[in-house]
Protein backbone atom coordinates (compact mmCIF):
# COMPACT_ATOMS: atom_id res chain seq x y z
CA UNK A 1 0.00 0.00 0.00
CA UNK A 2 0.98 3.53 -0.49
CA UNK A 3 2.29 5.71 2.18
CA UNK A 4 -0.77 7.88 3.92
CA UNK A 5 -0.59 11.34 3.24
CA UNK A 6 1.23 13.04 6.42
CA UNK A 7 -1.43 15.37 6.93
CA UNK A 8 -1.45 18.35 10.34
CA UNK A 9 -3.58 20.50 12.05
CA UNK A 10 -2.30 24.25 13.19
CA UNK A 11 -3.64 27.20 14.67
CA UNK A 12 -3.04 30.80 15.07
CA UNK A 13 -5.45 33.43 16.59
CA UNK A 14 -8.83 31.54 16.42
CA UNK A 15 -11.55 30.10 19.32
CA UNK A 16 -10.54 26.44 17.68
CA UNK A 17 -14.05 25.71 16.81
CA UNK A 18 -13.66 24.54 13.61
CA UNK A 19 -10.66 21.61 14.56
CA UNK A 20 -13.80 20.71 17.69
CA UNK A 21 -16.07 20.18 13.65
CA UNK A 22 -13.18 17.77 12.63
CA UNK A 23 -13.21 16.15 16.16
CA UNK A 24 -17.08 15.75 16.06
CA UNK A 25 -17.32 14.08 12.43
CA UNK A 26 -18.19 10.65 14.05
CA UNK A 27 -18.13 8.06 11.90
CA UNK A 28 -16.92 9.86 8.95
CA UNK A 29 -13.75 10.55 10.99
CA UNK A 30 -12.70 6.95 11.23
CA UNK A 31 -12.87 7.08 7.45
CA UNK A 32 -10.77 10.29 7.21
CA UNK A 33 -8.03 8.58 9.55
CA UNK A 34 -8.27 5.73 7.42
CA UNK A 35 -7.19 7.80 4.34
CA UNK A 36 -4.64 10.11 5.98
CA UNK A 37 -1.61 9.84 8.46
CA UNK A 38 -2.58 12.11 10.97
CA UNK A 39 0.86 13.74 11.85
CA UNK A 40 0.10 17.14 14.70
CA UNK A 41 -3.29 17.78 16.34
CA UNK A 42 -3.57 19.12 18.98
CA UNK A 43 -6.56 19.15 19.71
CA UNK A 44 -7.04 15.44 19.42
CA UNK A 45 -3.30 14.09 20.50
CA UNK A 46 0.10 14.87 21.57
CA UNK A 47 2.68 13.88 19.08
CA UNK A 48 4.57 16.52 16.94
CA UNK A 49 6.01 15.78 13.58
CA UNK A 50 9.95 16.87 12.32
CA UNK A 51 9.70 15.97 8.77
CA UNK A 52 7.73 17.57 5.40
CA UNK A 53 3.55 17.50 5.64
CA UNK A 54 1.64 16.56 2.73
CA UNK A 55 -0.91 18.75 3.57
CA UNK A 56 -1.34 21.90 6.14
CA UNK A 57 -4.60 22.68 7.23
CA UNK A 58 -4.14 25.92 9.47
CA UNK A 59 -6.90 27.66 11.49
CA UNK A 60 -7.15 31.32 12.85
CA UNK A 61 -5.51 34.77 11.46
CA UNK A 62 -2.62 36.08 11.94
CA UNK A 63 -2.52 38.85 14.66
CA UNK A 64 1.12 39.28 15.62
CA UNK A 65 4.80 38.99 14.37
CA UNK A 66 5.09 35.53 16.12
CA UNK A 67 2.13 34.22 14.56
CA UNK A 68 3.36 35.27 11.22
CA UNK A 69 6.71 33.70 11.55
CA UNK A 70 4.50 30.40 12.37
CA UNK A 71 2.84 30.93 9.44
CA UNK A 72 5.41 31.05 7.20
CA UNK A 73 7.48 28.19 8.43
CA UNK A 74 4.60 25.93 8.45
CA UNK A 75 3.95 26.87 4.79
CA UNK A 76 7.45 26.52 4.39
CA UNK A 77 6.96 22.85 4.91
CA UNK A 78 4.31 21.71 3.38
CA UNK A 79 3.61 21.00 -0.15
CA UNK A 80 0.02 21.89 0.47
CA UNK A 81 -1.38 24.48 2.62
CA UNK A 82 -5.29 24.61 3.28
CA UNK A 83 -6.95 27.34 4.97
CA UNK A 84 -9.24 26.58 7.82
CA UNK A 85 -12.67 28.19 8.95
CA UNK A 86 -13.26 31.81 8.53
CA UNK A 87 -10.60 33.61 10.31
CA UNK A 88 -8.04 31.90 8.21
CA UNK A 89 -10.09 32.77 5.00
CA UNK A 90 -11.57 36.18 5.59
CA UNK A 91 -9.59 36.95 8.82
CA UNK A 92 -13.35 36.76 10.39
CA UNK A 93 -14.73 37.81 13.76
CA UNK A 94 -10.73 38.60 14.36
CA UNK A 95 -11.04 41.55 11.59
CA UNK A 96 -13.24 43.48 13.67
CA UNK A 97 -10.22 45.35 15.06
CA UNK A 98 -9.12 46.61 12.03
CA UNK A 99 -11.66 48.86 12.25
CA UNK A 100 -10.42 50.83 14.88
CA UNK A 101 -6.69 52.41 15.09
CA UNK A 102 -4.53 49.60 16.94
CA UNK A 103 -3.20 51.44 20.17
CA UNK A 104 -7.37 51.93 21.01
CA UNK A 105 -7.98 48.15 20.65
CA UNK A 106 -4.94 47.29 22.31
CA UNK A 107 -5.86 49.55 25.23
CA UNK A 108 -9.46 48.36 25.06
CA UNK A 109 -8.29 44.91 25.36
CA UNK A 110 -4.93 45.13 27.38
CA UNK A 111 -5.54 48.42 29.22
CA UNK A 112 -1.73 49.14 31.06
CA UNK A 113 -0.53 46.11 30.42
CA UNK A 114 -1.03 47.11 26.97
CA UNK A 115 3.07 47.30 25.85
CA UNK A 116 3.55 43.55 26.84
CA UNK A 117 1.43 42.64 24.20
CA UNK A 118 2.40 43.71 20.65
CA UNK A 119 -0.11 42.83 18.07
CA UNK A 120 -0.63 43.35 14.56
CA UNK A 121 -4.20 43.80 11.95
CA UNK A 122 -5.71 40.94 11.74
CA UNK A 123 -4.71 39.15 8.36
CA UNK A 124 -6.51 35.83 6.84
CA UNK A 125 -3.65 33.58 5.46
CA UNK A 126 -3.70 34.31 1.48
CA UNK A 127 -2.76 38.22 2.93
CA UNK A 128 1.10 36.79 3.70
CA UNK A 129 1.71 32.86 1.64
CA UNK A 130 -0.26 30.84 -1.06
CA UNK A 131 -3.15 29.03 -0.45
CA UNK A 132 -4.25 26.57 -1.83
CA UNK A 133 -7.65 25.60 -0.87
CA UNK A 134 -10.01 27.32 0.88
CA UNK A 135 -12.64 25.98 3.50
CA UNK A 136 -14.79 29.28 4.83
CA UNK A 137 -17.16 28.47 7.41
CA UNK A 138 -17.42 29.72 11.29
CA UNK A 139 -17.54 26.89 12.19
CA UNK A 140 -16.73 24.81 8.93
CA UNK A 141 -19.60 22.75 7.32
CA UNK A 142 -17.86 19.05 7.96
CA UNK A 143 -19.08 17.62 4.67
CA UNK A 144 -17.52 20.72 2.78
CA UNK A 145 -14.36 19.71 4.92
CA UNK A 146 -14.26 16.18 3.57
CA UNK A 147 -15.21 17.61 0.06
CA UNK A 148 -12.59 19.67 0.05
CA UNK A 149 -9.34 17.40 2.11
CA UNK A 150 -10.49 14.20 -1.24
CA UNK A 151 -10.28 17.31 -3.72
CA UNK A 152 -6.52 18.09 -1.86
CA UNK A 153 -5.42 14.46 -1.62
CA UNK A 154 -7.17 13.68 -5.28
CA UNK A 155 -5.32 16.68 -6.81
CA UNK A 156 -8.53 18.43 -7.99
CA UNK A 157 -9.40 21.66 -7.56
CA UNK A 158 -12.45 22.83 -5.20
CA UNK A 159 -14.28 25.53 -6.69
CA UNK A 160 -15.82 27.30 -3.66
CA UNK A 161 -18.85 28.94 -4.90
CA UNK A 162 -19.05 31.94 -6.05
CA UNK A 163 -22.93 32.48 -5.42
CA UNK A 164 -25.16 33.34 -2.47
CA UNK A 165 -26.15 31.39 0.41
CA UNK A 166 -29.81 32.09 -0.98
CA UNK A 167 -29.53 29.55 -4.16
CA UNK A 168 -28.29 26.15 -1.46
CA UNK A 169 -31.37 27.78 0.77
CA UNK A 170 -34.14 27.66 -2.15
CA UNK A 171 -32.75 24.18 -2.89
CA UNK A 172 -33.48 23.33 0.68
CA UNK A 173 -36.71 25.03 0.57
CA UNK A 174 -36.96 27.42 3.34
CA UNK A 175 -39.31 29.79 3.78
CA UNK A 176 -37.15 33.17 3.41
CA UNK A 177 -36.19 34.79 6.42
CA UNK A 178 -37.40 38.03 4.94
CA UNK A 179 -40.96 36.71 4.46
CA UNK A 180 -40.82 36.07 8.62
CA UNK A 181 -39.89 39.57 9.07
CA UNK A 182 -36.09 38.77 10.13
CA UNK A 183 -33.18 40.08 8.16
CA UNK A 184 -30.42 37.56 6.87
CA UNK A 185 -27.25 37.56 5.17
CA UNK A 186 -27.99 35.08 2.62
CA UNK A 187 -28.16 37.31 -0.90
CA UNK A 188 -24.75 38.53 -0.53
CA UNK A 189 -22.86 35.52 1.18
CA UNK A 190 -21.18 32.78 -0.63
CA UNK A 191 -22.87 29.71 -0.46
CA UNK A 192 -20.80 26.06 -0.13
CA UNK A 193 -22.47 25.34 3.83
CA UNK A 194 -25.71 24.20 2.48
CA UNK A 195 -27.84 26.92 3.95
CA UNK A 196 -26.63 25.58 7.20
CA UNK A 197 -27.80 27.77 9.39
CA UNK A 198 -31.02 28.89 7.72
CA UNK A 199 -32.04 25.20 7.71
CA UNK A 200 -31.63 25.22 11.19
CA UNK A 201 -34.20 28.16 11.74
CA UNK A 202 -31.31 30.71 12.55
CA UNK A 203 -30.27 33.37 10.43
CA UNK A 204 -27.23 33.80 8.13
CA UNK A 205 -24.75 35.73 9.62
CA UNK A 206 -22.57 35.93 6.36
CA UNK A 207 -19.53 33.66 7.78
CA UNK A 208 -18.29 32.61 4.79
CA UNK A 209 -17.43 36.11 3.63
CA UNK A 210 -19.17 37.86 0.59
CA UNK A 211 -19.74 36.61 -3.04
CA UNK A 212 -16.79 38.01 -4.69
CA UNK A 213 -18.86 40.76 -6.79
CA UNK A 214 -21.36 41.44 -4.47
CA UNK A 215 -24.17 44.41 -5.14
CA UNK A 216 -23.46 46.15 -2.26
CA UNK A 217 -25.71 49.41 -2.75
CA UNK A 218 -28.65 47.15 -3.32
CA UNK A 219 -28.16 44.42 -0.65
CA UNK A 220 -27.62 47.84 1.86
CA UNK A 221 -31.42 48.93 -0.07
CA UNK A 222 -33.08 45.45 0.84
CA UNK A 223 -31.88 45.91 4.55
CA UNK A 224 -32.63 49.85 4.82
CA UNK A 225 -36.34 48.81 3.35
CA UNK A 226 -36.48 46.07 6.57
CA UNK A 227 -36.11 49.17 8.51
CA UNK A 228 -32.34 48.67 9.38
CA UNK A 229 -30.16 52.27 9.61
CA UNK A 230 -26.68 52.02 8.30
CA UNK A 231 -24.71 51.69 11.41
CA UNK A 232 -26.41 48.33 11.90
CA UNK A 233 -26.26 47.01 8.42
CA UNK A 234 -22.15 48.37 8.96
CA UNK A 235 -21.88 46.47 11.62
CA UNK A 236 -23.91 43.25 10.02
CA UNK A 237 -22.24 43.41 6.83
CA UNK A 238 -18.73 43.60 8.60
CA UNK A 239 -18.71 40.97 11.56
CA UNK A 240 -16.85 38.51 9.44
CA UNK A 241 -15.73 40.63 6.60
CA UNK A 242 -13.41 43.51 8.41
CA UNK A 243 -10.19 42.52 7.33
CA UNK A 244 -10.77 41.91 3.95
CA UNK A 245 -7.85 43.93 2.04
CA UNK A 246 -10.02 46.52 0.18
CA UNK A 247 -9.50 44.65 -3.42
CA UNK A 248 -10.90 41.92 -2.46
CA UNK A 249 -14.51 43.82 -1.87
CA UNK B 1 -64.43 6.49 -19.68
CA UNK B 2 -62.86 9.94 -20.09
CA UNK B 3 -64.22 11.75 -17.63
CA UNK B 4 -65.70 10.65 -14.03
CA UNK B 5 -66.97 12.01 -10.58
CA UNK B 6 -65.86 11.89 -7.58
CA UNK B 7 -67.34 12.57 -4.13
CA UNK B 8 -65.41 15.11 -1.69
CA UNK B 9 -65.84 12.50 1.15
CA UNK B 10 -64.12 9.84 -0.83
CA UNK B 11 -60.79 11.98 -1.41
CA UNK B 12 -59.74 11.13 1.64
CA UNK B 13 -59.80 7.11 0.74
CA UNK B 14 -58.05 8.28 -2.72
CA UNK B 15 -55.33 9.75 -1.38
CA UNK B 16 -54.99 7.36 0.94
CA UNK B 17 -55.22 4.26 -1.97
CA UNK B 18 -52.66 6.30 -4.05
CA UNK B 19 -50.27 5.64 -0.92
CA UNK B 20 -50.84 2.53 -0.15
CA UNK B 21 -49.58 2.24 -4.02
CA UNK B 22 -46.69 3.82 -3.60
CA UNK B 23 -45.05 7.41 -2.55
CA UNK B 24 -47.66 10.51 -2.96
CA UNK B 25 -46.57 13.71 -2.79
CA UNK B 26 -48.53 16.97 -2.91
CA UNK B 27 -48.85 20.32 -1.25
CA UNK B 28 -47.95 20.44 2.25
CA UNK B 29 -47.86 23.91 4.32
CA UNK B 30 -44.81 25.66 5.66
CA UNK B 31 -46.20 28.26 8.20
CA UNK B 32 -46.14 31.85 6.90
CA UNK B 33 -48.52 31.42 3.66
CA UNK B 34 -45.89 29.63 2.40
CA UNK B 35 -46.03 25.50 1.04
CA UNK B 36 -43.83 22.68 -0.22
CA UNK B 37 -43.97 19.92 -2.59
CA UNK B 38 -43.68 16.58 -0.12
CA UNK B 39 -44.48 13.30 1.18
CA UNK B 40 -47.73 13.18 2.25
CA UNK B 41 -49.57 9.74 3.58
CA UNK B 42 -52.93 11.45 3.94
CA UNK B 43 -55.07 14.22 2.71
CA UNK B 44 -54.94 15.68 5.94
CA UNK B 45 -51.42 16.22 5.48
CA UNK B 46 -52.45 18.41 2.65
CA UNK B 47 -53.24 22.02 1.76
CA UNK B 48 -55.08 21.98 -1.37
CA UNK B 49 -55.83 25.46 -1.49
CA UNK B 50 -52.29 26.83 -2.06
CA UNK B 51 -50.07 29.43 -3.50
CA UNK B 52 -47.50 28.12 -5.59
CA UNK B 53 -45.11 26.33 -3.39
CA UNK B 54 -41.45 27.63 -3.01
CA UNK B 55 -39.60 24.81 -5.84
CA UNK B 56 -42.00 23.78 -8.59
CA UNK B 57 -42.19 20.30 -9.28
CA UNK B 58 -39.57 20.25 -11.37
CA UNK B 59 -37.28 19.28 -8.29
CA UNK B 60 -39.03 15.88 -9.09
CA UNK B 61 -37.83 15.53 -12.38
CA UNK B 62 -34.63 16.93 -12.11
CA UNK B 63 -33.51 17.11 -8.79
CA UNK B 64 -31.18 20.07 -7.44
CA UNK B 65 -28.50 17.26 -6.85
CA UNK B 66 -28.91 14.31 -9.42
CA UNK B 67 -26.31 11.47 -10.17
CA UNK B 68 -25.71 10.71 -13.18
CA UNK B 69 -23.17 8.01 -13.72
CA UNK B 70 -20.60 6.15 -10.74
CA UNK B 71 -16.84 5.88 -12.03
CA UNK B 72 -14.19 3.76 -11.01
CA UNK B 73 -10.64 4.37 -11.67
CA UNK B 74 -9.28 1.10 -9.96
CA UNK B 75 -8.79 -0.64 -13.35
CA UNK B 76 -8.90 2.01 -16.57
CA UNK B 77 -11.71 3.96 -16.08
CA UNK B 78 -14.99 2.74 -15.75
CA UNK B 79 -18.22 3.94 -15.88
CA UNK B 80 -21.68 3.46 -15.07
CA UNK B 81 -25.08 5.66 -16.07
CA UNK B 82 -26.96 5.92 -12.76
CA UNK B 83 -30.71 6.61 -13.23
CA UNK B 84 -32.34 7.06 -9.78
CA UNK B 85 -36.12 6.91 -10.23
CA UNK B 86 -38.59 6.15 -7.58
CA UNK B 87 -42.09 5.68 -8.72
CA UNK B 88 -44.36 8.94 -7.38
CA UNK B 89 -47.69 10.59 -7.51
CA UNK B 90 -47.99 14.09 -7.55
CA UNK B 91 -51.23 15.20 -6.41
CA UNK B 92 -53.29 18.39 -6.59
CA UNK B 93 -50.76 20.11 -9.82
CA UNK B 94 -52.23 23.47 -10.73
CA UNK B 95 -52.22 24.24 -14.34
CA UNK B 96 -49.44 26.83 -14.31
CA UNK B 97 -47.18 23.91 -12.65
CA UNK B 98 -48.42 21.60 -15.60
CA UNK B 99 -47.44 23.65 -18.14
CA UNK B 100 -43.83 24.12 -16.37
CA UNK B 101 -43.55 20.75 -16.69
CA UNK B 102 -44.50 20.61 -20.86
CA UNK B 103 -42.08 23.11 -21.15
CA UNK B 104 -39.28 20.89 -19.37
CA UNK B 105 -40.51 17.73 -21.69
CA UNK B 106 -39.59 19.86 -24.59
CA UNK B 107 -36.46 20.98 -23.30
CA UNK B 108 -35.10 17.54 -22.91
CA UNK B 109 -36.63 15.87 -25.59
CA UNK B 110 -35.14 18.16 -28.03
CA UNK B 111 -31.87 16.86 -29.18
CA UNK B 112 -29.46 15.26 -27.41
CA UNK B 113 -32.35 13.70 -25.78
CA UNK B 114 -32.16 13.84 -22.00
CA UNK B 115 -32.12 10.46 -21.11
CA UNK B 116 -31.76 11.16 -17.42
CA UNK B 117 -35.12 13.01 -17.62
CA UNK B 118 -37.04 10.92 -19.72
CA UNK B 119 -36.74 7.68 -17.82
CA UNK B 120 -37.88 9.49 -14.70
CA UNK B 121 -41.23 11.64 -16.30
CA UNK B 122 -42.25 7.80 -17.14
CA UNK B 123 -42.19 7.10 -12.87
CA UNK B 124 -44.10 10.39 -12.37
CA UNK B 125 -47.71 10.18 -12.73
CA UNK B 126 -49.63 13.60 -12.26
CA UNK B 127 -52.77 14.22 -10.75
CA UNK B 128 -54.06 18.20 -11.68
CA UNK B 129 -55.98 20.71 -9.85
CA UNK B 130 -57.68 23.68 -11.42
CA UNK B 131 -57.43 26.88 -9.46
CA UNK B 132 -61.61 28.73 -9.28
CA UNK B 133 -59.82 31.60 -8.70
CA UNK B 134 -56.20 33.68 -8.75
CA UNK B 135 -53.41 32.21 -5.95
CA UNK B 136 -52.28 35.75 -4.78
CA UNK B 137 -51.46 38.80 -6.81
CA UNK B 138 -48.13 37.90 -8.03
CA UNK B 139 -49.74 35.35 -10.74
CA UNK B 140 -49.82 36.00 -14.41
CA UNK B 141 -51.23 32.59 -15.65
CA UNK B 142 -53.88 33.92 -17.51
CA UNK B 143 -52.06 36.84 -19.86
CA UNK B 144 -49.88 33.21 -20.65
CA UNK B 145 -53.13 31.25 -21.10
CA UNK B 146 -52.38 28.86 -18.33
CA UNK B 147 -55.18 29.30 -15.81
CA UNK B 148 -57.18 26.23 -18.10
CA UNK B 149 -56.00 23.01 -18.31
CA UNK B 150 -54.20 21.91 -21.51
CA UNK B 151 -53.18 18.83 -21.35
CA UNK B 152 -50.13 17.30 -19.51
CA UNK B 153 -51.73 15.25 -16.63
CA UNK B 154 -52.77 12.02 -16.30
CA UNK B 155 -56.19 13.30 -14.77
CA UNK B 156 -57.20 16.31 -13.65
CA UNK B 157 -59.62 17.52 -11.02
CA UNK B 158 -61.98 20.54 -10.85
CA UNK B 159 -63.94 21.25 -7.33
CA UNK B 160 -67.37 21.35 -7.88
CA UNK B 161 -70.12 21.87 -4.99
CA UNK B 162 -69.87 18.53 -3.47
CA UNK B 163 -67.44 16.65 -5.14
CA UNK B 164 -64.61 16.95 -7.98
CA UNK B 165 -65.11 16.73 -11.81
CA UNK B 166 -62.16 14.48 -13.29
CA UNK B 167 -60.72 14.68 -16.61
CA UNK B 168 -58.85 11.44 -17.56
CA UNK B 169 -56.01 11.90 -20.09
CA UNK B 170 -54.02 8.60 -19.63
CA UNK B 171 -54.40 5.00 -19.55
CA UNK B 172 -52.43 5.22 -16.38
CA UNK B 173 -55.32 7.92 -15.28
CA UNK B 174 -57.96 5.52 -16.19
CA UNK B 175 -56.25 2.90 -14.00
CA UNK B 176 -56.05 4.94 -11.37
CA UNK B 177 -59.64 5.81 -11.39
CA UNK B 178 -60.92 1.85 -12.07
CA UNK B 179 -58.68 0.32 -9.63
CA UNK B 180 -59.26 2.65 -6.77
CA UNK B 181 -62.79 2.08 -7.12
CA UNK B 182 -64.17 5.21 -5.98
CA UNK B 183 -65.27 7.27 -8.88
CA UNK B 184 -68.87 7.36 -10.85
CA UNK B 185 -69.83 8.53 -13.79
CA UNK B 186 -70.47 12.42 -14.50
CA UNK B 187 -73.78 13.16 -13.92
CA UNK B 188 -75.07 16.62 -16.29
CA UNK B 189 -75.50 18.62 -13.31
CA UNK B 190 -71.60 17.75 -12.89
CA UNK B 191 -71.25 19.08 -16.53
CA UNK B 192 -73.27 22.13 -16.09
CA UNK B 193 -71.46 22.70 -12.72
CA UNK B 194 -68.08 22.66 -14.45
CA UNK B 195 -69.19 25.05 -17.15
CA UNK B 196 -70.30 27.40 -14.34
CA UNK B 197 -67.13 27.19 -12.85
CA UNK B 198 -65.26 27.84 -16.07
CA UNK B 199 -67.84 31.01 -17.00
CA UNK B 200 -66.88 32.34 -13.24
CA UNK B 201 -63.18 32.02 -14.16
CA UNK B 202 -64.07 33.72 -17.67
CA UNK B 203 -64.83 36.85 -15.41
CA UNK B 204 -62.02 36.42 -12.77
CA UNK B 205 -59.33 35.46 -14.80
CA UNK B 206 -58.05 38.10 -17.17
CA UNK B 207 -54.45 39.51 -19.03
CA UNK B 208 -53.32 40.54 -16.11
CA UNK B 209 -51.32 42.86 -17.83
CA UNK B 210 -52.49 44.42 -20.86
CA UNK B 211 -50.57 42.96 -23.89
CA UNK B 212 -51.62 39.65 -25.95
CA UNK B 213 -49.65 36.75 -25.96
CA UNK B 214 -48.90 37.14 -29.30
CA UNK B 215 -47.54 40.27 -29.09
CA UNK B 216 -45.38 39.49 -25.72
CA UNK B 217 -42.39 38.16 -27.75
CA UNK B 218 -42.19 41.33 -29.95
CA UNK B 219 -42.24 43.75 -26.50
CA UNK B 220 -38.92 42.26 -25.39
CA UNK B 221 -37.09 42.59 -29.09
CA UNK B 222 -38.17 46.34 -29.13
CA UNK B 223 -36.92 46.56 -25.91
CA UNK B 224 -33.10 45.60 -25.91
CA UNK B 225 -31.28 48.84 -25.17
CA UNK B 226 -34.12 49.63 -22.89
CA UNK B 227 -33.18 51.65 -19.71
CA UNK B 228 -35.57 49.01 -17.72
CA UNK B 229 -32.64 46.79 -17.80
CA UNK B 230 -30.10 49.23 -16.26
CA UNK B 231 -32.19 49.68 -13.62
CA UNK B 232 -33.20 46.49 -12.21
CA UNK B 233 -29.49 45.20 -12.78
CA UNK B 234 -28.66 48.03 -10.61
CA UNK B 235 -31.44 46.73 -7.62
CA UNK B 236 -30.93 43.12 -8.76
CA UNK B 237 -28.56 40.90 -6.12
CA UNK B 238 -28.05 37.87 -8.26
CA UNK B 239 -29.15 35.82 -5.35
CA UNK B 240 -30.65 33.40 -8.25
CA UNK B 241 -33.50 32.70 -6.48
CA UNK B 242 -36.15 33.78 -10.00
CA UNK B 243 -33.99 31.26 -12.02
CA UNK B 244 -33.81 28.33 -9.10
CA UNK B 245 -37.77 29.02 -8.32
CA UNK B 246 -39.05 28.56 -11.83
CA UNK B 247 -40.63 25.65 -13.26
CA UNK B 248 -39.34 26.28 -16.67
CA UNK B 249 -35.00 27.01 -15.75
CA UNK B 250 -33.71 23.85 -16.39
CA UNK B 251 -29.81 25.37 -16.82
CA UNK B 252 -27.01 22.78 -14.82
CA UNK B 253 -23.63 22.37 -14.02
CA UNK B 254 -21.92 19.04 -14.54
CA UNK B 255 -19.31 18.04 -11.49
CA UNK B 256 -17.22 14.79 -10.00
CA UNK B 257 -17.47 14.09 -6.66
CA UNK B 258 -15.02 11.30 -5.26
CA UNK B 259 -15.50 9.14 -2.74
CA UNK B 260 -12.99 9.14 0.51
CA UNK B 261 -10.97 6.12 -1.47
CA UNK B 262 -10.50 8.61 -4.10
CA UNK B 263 -10.76 6.06 -6.87
CA UNK B 264 -14.43 5.85 -7.19
CA UNK B 265 -16.54 8.54 -7.04
CA UNK B 266 -20.06 9.65 -9.03
CA UNK B 267 -20.68 12.80 -11.34
CA UNK B 268 -24.01 14.92 -10.23
CA UNK B 269 -25.62 17.69 -12.03
CA UNK B 270 -26.56 20.56 -9.79
CA UNK B 271 -29.28 23.63 -10.98
CA UNK B 272 -27.00 26.55 -12.10
CA UNK B 273 -28.12 30.00 -12.72
CA UNK B 274 -27.74 33.02 -15.49
CA UNK B 275 -28.24 34.87 -12.86
CA UNK B 276 -25.34 33.45 -11.01
CA UNK B 277 -21.77 35.81 -12.51
CA UNK B 278 -19.64 32.89 -12.72
CA UNK B 279 -22.38 30.80 -14.92
CA UNK B 280 -21.52 33.25 -18.47
CA UNK B 281 -17.84 33.44 -17.57
CA UNK B 282 -15.35 31.60 -20.10
CA UNK B 283 -11.99 30.63 -20.92
CA UNK B 284 -9.19 33.77 -19.75
CA UNK B 285 -12.10 35.04 -17.78
CA UNK B 286 -13.99 36.55 -20.16
CA UNK B 287 -17.82 36.75 -19.70
CA UNK B 288 -21.16 37.04 -22.25
CA UNK B 289 -23.01 38.81 -19.61
CA UNK B 290 -20.85 40.31 -17.52
CA UNK B 291 -23.45 43.34 -15.96
CA UNK B 292 -26.41 41.87 -13.48
CA UNK B 293 -28.46 44.15 -16.47
CA UNK B 294 -27.41 41.76 -18.81
CA UNK B 295 -28.11 39.03 -17.04
CA UNK B 296 -31.59 40.12 -16.32
CA UNK B 297 -32.54 41.38 -19.70
CA UNK B 298 -31.40 37.40 -20.45
CA UNK B 299 -33.56 36.06 -18.27
CA UNK B 300 -36.60 37.56 -19.50
CA UNK B 301 -36.18 37.39 -22.50
CA UNK B 302 -34.66 33.17 -22.11
CA UNK B 303 -39.08 33.01 -21.01
CA UNK B 304 -40.64 35.26 -23.82
CA UNK B 305 -39.12 35.50 -26.40
CA UNK B 306 -35.81 33.06 -27.58
CA UNK B 307 -37.95 29.50 -26.93
CA UNK B 308 -40.91 31.61 -29.08
CA UNK B 309 -38.80 30.93 -32.13
CA UNK B 310 -37.01 27.57 -31.06
CA UNK B 311 -39.89 25.81 -29.40
CA UNK B 312 -42.89 28.22 -30.56
CA UNK B 313 -44.05 28.22 -27.04
CA UNK B 314 -43.49 31.04 -24.08
CA UNK B 315 -41.09 29.79 -21.61
CA UNK B 316 -43.08 31.40 -18.39
CA UNK B 317 -46.06 30.24 -16.67
CA UNK B 318 -46.91 32.76 -15.07
CA UNK B 319 -46.88 31.21 -11.33
CA UNK B 320 -45.55 34.31 -10.20
CA UNK B 321 -42.58 32.35 -8.13
CA UNK B 322 -39.44 35.14 -9.64
CA UNK B 323 -41.76 37.87 -8.21
CA UNK B 324 -42.39 36.39 -4.88
CA UNK B 325 -39.21 35.38 -4.32
CA UNK B 326 -37.18 38.33 -5.23
CA UNK B 327 -34.85 39.17 -2.82
CA UNK B 328 -34.91 43.04 -4.32
CA UNK B 329 -38.18 42.77 -5.27
CA UNK B 330 -38.15 43.02 -9.25
CA UNK B 331 -41.47 41.97 -10.16
CA UNK B 332 -42.39 39.99 -13.41
CA UNK B 333 -45.66 42.18 -14.20
CA UNK B 334 -44.09 45.68 -13.21
CA UNK B 335 -40.94 44.63 -15.36
CA UNK B 336 -43.57 44.09 -18.69
CA UNK B 337 -45.37 47.40 -17.41
CA UNK B 338 -42.27 49.42 -17.47
CA UNK B 339 -40.83 47.78 -20.85
CA UNK B 340 -44.23 49.00 -22.44
CA UNK B 341 -44.40 52.09 -20.68
CA UNK B 342 -40.96 53.08 -22.08
CA UNK B 343 -41.46 51.47 -25.88
CA UNK B 344 -44.90 53.82 -26.01
S1 LIG C 1 -33.56 33.06 4.28
FE1 LIG C 1 -31.69 34.17 3.81
S2 LIG C 1 -30.50 32.75 2.57
FE2 LIG C 1 -32.60 32.01 2.58
S3 LIG C 1 -33.51 32.89 0.73
FE3 LIG C 1 -33.97 34.27 2.45
S4 LIG C 1 -32.33 35.77 2.39
FE4 LIG C 1 -31.65 34.03 1.15
S1 LIG D 1 -25.73 30.16 6.68
FE1 LIG D 1 -24.42 31.96 6.68
S2 LIG D 1 -23.69 32.15 8.78
FE2 LIG D 1 -24.52 30.09 8.54
S3 LIG D 1 -22.78 28.81 7.98
FE3 LIG D 1 -23.72 29.46 6.10
S4 LIG D 1 -22.62 31.33 5.53
FE4 LIG D 1 -22.20 30.94 7.68
S1 LIG E 1 -50.66 31.18 -11.14
FE1 LIG E 1 -52.74 30.76 -11.86
S2 LIG E 1 -52.76 28.56 -12.24
FE2 LIG E 1 -50.96 28.99 -11.00
S3 LIG E 1 -51.63 28.68 -8.92
FE3 LIG E 1 -51.92 30.85 -9.34
S4 LIG E 1 -54.01 31.01 -10.06
FE4 LIG E 1 -53.46 28.86 -10.16
S1 LIG F 1 -40.55 33.53 -15.05
FE1 LIG F 1 -41.49 33.78 -13.03
S2 LIG F 1 -43.69 33.73 -13.40
FE2 LIG F 1 -42.69 32.93 -15.23
S3 LIG F 1 -42.64 30.72 -14.92
FE3 LIG F 1 -40.70 31.50 -14.14
S4 LIG F 1 -41.05 31.86 -11.97
FE4 LIG F 1 -43.06 31.63 -12.93
S1 LIG G 1 -34.43 36.89 -7.43
FE1 LIG G 1 -34.31 39.09 -7.79
S2 LIG G 1 -32.43 39.74 -6.80
FE2 LIG G 1 -32.33 37.52 -7.01
S3 LIG G 1 -31.25 37.17 -8.95
FE3 LIG G 1 -33.43 37.17 -9.39
S4 LIG G 1 -33.92 39.27 -9.96
FE4 LIG G 1 -31.94 39.31 -8.94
Amino acid sequence: MMERPKVAFFDLSCCEGCQLQVANLGEELLDVLGLIDLVEFREVMSETWEGRYDVAIVEGSVVNEESEQRLREIRRRSDLLIAYGSCATIGGVNGMKNRKPLPEVQQEVYGERADWFPTDRTRPLHQLVKVDYFIHGCPIHPQEFIKVLKSALAGLPYQVPDYAVCVECKFNENVCLYDKGVTCLGPVTRAGCNAWCVNNGNVCYGCRGLVSNPNRAGAEEVLREHGLDAGLIANKMLMYNAAMEPCDE
Amino acid sequence: MTQALIAKTKLADLVSFLALCGKVVGPVPLGHGQFKFAEVRSLAEMALDYIPTILPPKKYFMPQYETLLRYDGADGQQMQAVVEVEELVLFGVHTCDLAGIQCLNVVFSDRPRDLHYMIRKNHITLIGLECSDYCDSYASCAMLRNHLPKGGYDLFFSELSDGYFVDIKTQKGEQLVEESGLFEPVSDAAREQLQELRRAKKQIFRSEVPIRYQDIPRLFDETFDSDVWTRIGEKCLSCGNCTNVCPTCYCFDVMDEPDLDLTRGRRIRVWDSCQHETFAKVAGDESFREQRSDRKRHRFNRKFRYPMKRYKRMFCTGCGRCSRSCMAKIDLKETLGALMEERG
